[in-house]
């Protein structure tokens, strides 16, 4: 098997901080590799590293020997796309926005491969049926979905014949069953060459097998065939990060509190549609008291516009929606947000809007600091606003607000879809300990059929 | 698309409603003795009597009441009858066409100058960044300080008086035609070579015109292939919010230059007060002004169809 | 509240300079605007006329400050006006349900019809030379750029998650239009009163250039520029002083914008 690209002692630097300390690893023929770690891992500086795209004002140092030889910048820079290519993050952004999808893999084949205009159009069309793109090519990508749309870029990328193929966070915001898709996509695309893939998924590493680097903040803390250290993790981190995975979950599940638990909400034979689509016929479920229920389903099939219903922010096309609990005032019929810094207001701080929330419905104060505690936050994110805290801390936040209401109810939009595994998991728990320990029933969405097995009383699947 | 054309044939209703309504309002507030003024300016100061200034209040139906007088003044607007100038006696139809064509000549050099200027500027501001972006953009600050009668002034001042390039003023020949529309090109450019240079500069840094040289196209094939068409989405939409500048532009540099187009004709006729003149330049202009809007925004549809469903 | 750049103090303190030298000017000069001396006529800055005297040997400093004064006045009284009627329209459009939006959009749609100079002019037609209706046109033409970017932004606002969870808590509505909607147009509407001090300025220059606007014999930047324009040659000192006064006045306004509209 021969080499393809070497990294010896490739590490980046912004001045003198060190952002991604000194690696080496060789990329070898037929064999994947992948790179596994938390955002902010720095894992994506090395494939920018390697392909010579860091942002101004970061350095490289180390050697970096593609094919055999280390090259400059621009010598590195004239391999793009016929050598080697790197597959994009984000494909909506990584698309023209204004280029019918078929044009954008046809422009590779006609002035990176120099066909004919009519050839390069019939491959890129024999292309996109492979991929099962065939007669979406007209369309834009604002007209594709995401796992269309990271199709497309795959497609485009790889035209050009690259064999060294760097994939960064290829399935970052997929449905479980489209990432499934695009991973064995890029077997496919990787087999005459060698593929390189960063991903904070464990079970894209486990799927893509080959051989794996573990890293945590920048630095490398495990590496060796991926199987083996799945299912056998020497360190800490790469245990904890293993176990965060909802399948590995243990089941969290409390037991509802009061036995003959009475029915909070009954929804009756709902119905909703919105822009034409009639998202789900038919419906009727009860939520009791306490009761944790969750909803599962892949994007766009309508899990937040139910919990949005069941709030009145919605409102149903037929059907009906009881809520049993008279006695519950409006406030405490609540909502926790998919995007944490979005449900803050940035311009106060946290502890203004706290005390705004306990001057308004007159709260004991006293409740405030053993609450804080159980949710494990620092008194010192009160001096500091929305946006300078952590995406965790800011959504525990949002949880001691709510639970400050007394709610009888709250509904819990992905809560975590936006968190790194390891605080996921942590919020997920204490979400469900606490609302349990207050009997306010949980609706919680999640595009995670694990998640919401290990957690939920009952389970709606739209 | 429809929803679009729709409101714009609206507005232009509402165009020709307003411009209608101001001028009815302004000839009904005439001072009283404004008939024997409009009289005398037409008929000459030894020749006004009650009897010419009744023609001229009869002429204005200033003597039948407020509400008929509107309805016959927008019923004769709906045929175009936008009757005689006060002053000269002319057809206002006549005179404003022939204005038009004039203001036509101005702002359409005017523009097609001020493209060419803006656009290359622009590009070259984003693309080699500092020190030539900041000389660029301090220059451009420095004429956007300027109101475009001052930029006139000082090309007048420049040109025509100090150096005897071109001609002060009036029309006729190619040579008059450089100042006013150079004045209204530079006053334009000030402000939209910034647009191009922003959204170049955006286009330059998005993620898909890197992807695009990642999958292996050139510097300029990226730029012919996804450059070109995601600058100009912004930069054409731009030039819709600046015909209003282009129209402003266009009433002070006629004024400057004794153009003797639209914007001149508007100006001298509220200065002698000559209503159905007023209303004619004025109503031309407005319409216009919806014209252009509407080839603006169908160009925009053209080059950007996302915008299509919304 | 908000941090400056360094700019933009840069252009408050041109404008707070040039509202001292015609607060000064008119409390201060010896002379009137109007008093004439024809044994003085475009003498060049002196002791006694520390401008200069205009071609009916009219002090240059007194008429200046005048100028710039009046141009103040309409600039923060467009200002203040349309920023006001405009954010409270904006607001209100959103807020006020689908028929208030429905016919607010009327109104800005007659509105926008016609380019705002020629509304203007036309209002000035009506009642030449007098302050109040320019000052009327141009509030007139200048609250609906408020209107159209707070309402878009409020839009934003009123569907963020942060003011659904202020509102399913509970909190009023004067509470979420300070916390969220006003901390959200605030800088929008701070760059747009800038921006519109500015064009205000321009406006009342050009209607005063086109002998629309304010009559003589009062002193309006304009006005003054017609005026002395045809004594370029003779006494260039005397022309200069309105341009430049104009064009150091919006360039001030423009530098406390911070950004572009």
């Amino acid at each position: 098997m021969s080499v393809l690209l070497k990294l010896t002692n490739v590490a980046v630097y912004v001045d003198d901080t060190c952002l991604l300390e000194p690696i080496s690893l060789a990329l070898k023929q037929g064999e994947p590799l992948t790179i596994l770690g938390q955002t902010g891992s720095g894992k994506s500086l090395l494939a920018q590293a390697i392909m010579g795209l860091l942002p101004d004002g970061l350095t490289v140092s180390g050697e970096i020997e593609t094919f055999g030889k280390v090259m400059t910048l621009e010598e590195r820079q004239a391999l793009w796309g016929r050598e080697m290519v790197m597959l994009p993050q984000e494909p909506w952004h990584s698309l023209d926005p204004l280029m019918k999808g078929v044009d954008q893999v046809k422009e590779v084949y006609r002035f990176v491969r120099g066909n004919s205009p009519e050839k390069a159009l019939a491959m890129a069309e024999e292309d996109l049926a492979q991929v099962g793109l065939a007669g979406n090519g007209h369309k834009r990508p604002d007209e594709l979905s995401g796992g269309m749309a990271q199709r497309l870029a795959i497609t485009a990328a790889t035209a050009g014949g690259a064999h060294v193929i760097l994939a960064d966070e290829p399935t970052k915001g997929l449905d479980v069953s489209r990432r499934d898709g695009i991973v064995r996509l890029l077997q496919t695309r990787a087999k005459m060459g060698c593929l390189l893939t960063i991903t904070h998924d464990v079970e894209v590493a486990r799927q893509l097998g080959g051989l794996l680097l573990v890293m945590k903040e920048g630095r490398l803390v495990e590496k060796g065939e991926a199987a083996s250290i799945l299912d056998f993790p020497q360190d800490a981190y790469t245990q904890e990060l293993i176990a965060a995975e909802p399948s590995a979950w243990s089941d969290i599940t409390a037991p509802i509190r009061q036995a003959n638990a009475k029915d909070l909400i009954v929804a009756n034979e709902l119905v909703l549609e919105r822009g034409g689509r009639v998202l789900f016929d038919r419906l009727s479920f009860t939520i009791k008291q306490g009761e944790v229920v969750g909803i599962v389903g892949d994007s766009g099939c309508g899990k937040s516009s139910l919990g949005d219903a069941l709030l009145g922010l919605l409102s149903i096309s037929s059907g009906s929606i009881v809520r049993s609990d008279s006695t519950a005032k409006p406030f405490q019929w609540l909502k926790l947000y998919q995007d944490p810094p979005s449900a803050f207001s940035s311009s106060v701080s946290l502890g203004q809007l706290l005390d705004d929330l306990v001057a308004l419905h007159r709260i004991d104060e006293s409740r405030i600091p053993p609450l804080m505690a159980k949710l494990k936050l620092p008194a010192g994110i009160l001096e500091r606003n929305c946006l300078s805290v952590s995406g965790g801390e800011l959504q525990r936040f949002a949880i001691l607000r709510a639970l400050l209401l007394d709610p009888v109810f709250l509904f819990a939009d992905e809560p975590t879809s936006r968190l790194d595994p390891i605080t996921a998991k942590e919020v997920t728990q204490l979400l469900v300990e606490l609302a349990t320990e207050a009997n306010c029933a949980v609706l919680l969405v999640s595009h995670d059929p694990d998640l919401i097995q290990r957690t939920c009383h009952q389970v709606i699947a739209l | 698309m429809k929803a679009m054309l729709l409101r714009r044939v609206l507005q232009l209703i509402t165009v020709v409603w307003g411009v209608g309504t101001l001028t009815f309002i302004l000839m009904r507030s005439l001072p009283g003795d404004m008939a024997y003024r409009i009289a005398a300016s037409r008929y000459g100061q030894d020749n006004v009597n009650s009897e010419a200034a009744a023609l001229v209040r009869a002429e204005l139906q200033l003597d039948q009441s407020p509400w008929v007088a509107y309805w016959h003044w927008l019923t004769d607007l709906l045929q175009f009858k936008l009757g005689d100038s006060l002053v000269s006696g002319l057809p206002v139809m006549d005179s404003v066409q022939h204005m038009l064509g004039h203001s036509l000549l101005l702002a359409l050099s005017g523009l097609l100058l001020s493209v060419l200027i803006a656009v290359p500027l622009g590009l070259l501001s984003a693309w080699r960044g500092n020190p030539l972006d900041s000389v660029f953009m301090g220059l451009s600050s420095v004429i956007r300080a300027m109101p475009v009668f001052v930029v006139g002034v000082l090309l007048l001042l420049l040109f025509a008086l100090n150096w005897r390039l071109f001609p002060v003023a009036g029309f006729g020949t190619p040579a008059h035609l450089v100042l006013p529309a150079f004045t209204l090109a530079i006053s334009l450019a000030a402000v939209s070579n910034r647009v191009v240079r922003d959204s170049a500069k955006q286009t330059f840094q998005a993620a898909f015109y890197r992807f695009s040289r990642v999958k292996g196209l050139s510097e300029w094939q990226t730029f012919r292939q996804h450059g070109v068409r995601n600058i100009a989405v912004p930069v054409v939409a731009f030039f819709g919010i600046q015909l209003v500048s282009m129209i402003e532009g266009i009433v002070m540099i006629e004024s400057l230059f004794s153009w003797p187009g639209i914007g001149h004709g508007l100006a001298h006729a509220i200065f002698a007060r000559d209503i159905p003149v007023i209303q004619g330049s004025a109503l031309v202009m407005g319409i216009l002004f919806v014209l252009l809007n509407t080839l603006v925004d169908m160009i925009c549809l053209w080059i950007d169809p996302r915008g299509v469903k919304a | 509240m908000m941090s400056m750049k360094k700019s933009q103090w840069v252009g408050l303190a041109i404008l707070f300079a040039l509202l001292v030298f015609s607060l000064g000017g008119m409390a201060f000069s010896p002379y009137s605007i109007s008093q004439q001396d024809l044994n003085a006529v475009m003498e060049p800055p002196s002791a006694t006329h520390w401008l200069g005297t205009d071609h009916f040997g009219r002090s240059m400093f007194t008429r200046m400050a005048h100028a710039v004064g009046l141009s103040f006045a309409l600039s923060l009284l467009c200002m203040f006006t349309s920023s006001l009627v405009g954010t409270a329209f904006g607001v209100w459009s959103v807020w006020g349900g689908k028929k208030v939006d429905v016919a607010m959009g009327i109104v800005v749609n007659i509105l926008l019809a016609l380019p705002g100079l020629v509304v203007v002019l036309l209002f000035a037609a009506i009642a030449p030379g007098s302050f109040l209706v320019l000052y009327l046109a141009i509030s007139l033409v200048q609250w609906v750029e408020y209107y159209r970017v707070v309402r878009a932004v409020t839009q934003g606002v009123i569907q963020s998650p942060a003011r659904q969870s202020s509102q399913m808590m509970g909190f009023g509505r004067w509470y979420q239009f300070k916390r969220h909607i006003w901390p959200a147009i605030s800088p929008s509407v701070f760059t747009l009163a800038a921006f519109g001090g500015a064009n205000a300025i321009l406006t009342m220059a050009s209607l005063g250039f086109v002998y629309v606007g304010i009559q003589p014999p009062l002193a309006e930047l304009g006005l003054m520029t017609v005026e002395l324009f045809p004594f370029y040659s003779e006494a260039p000192w005397l022309l200069a002083q309105p341009l430049l006064v104009i064009a150091l006045m919006v360039f001030a306004f423009h530098l406390l914008a911070g950004k572009r509209a």
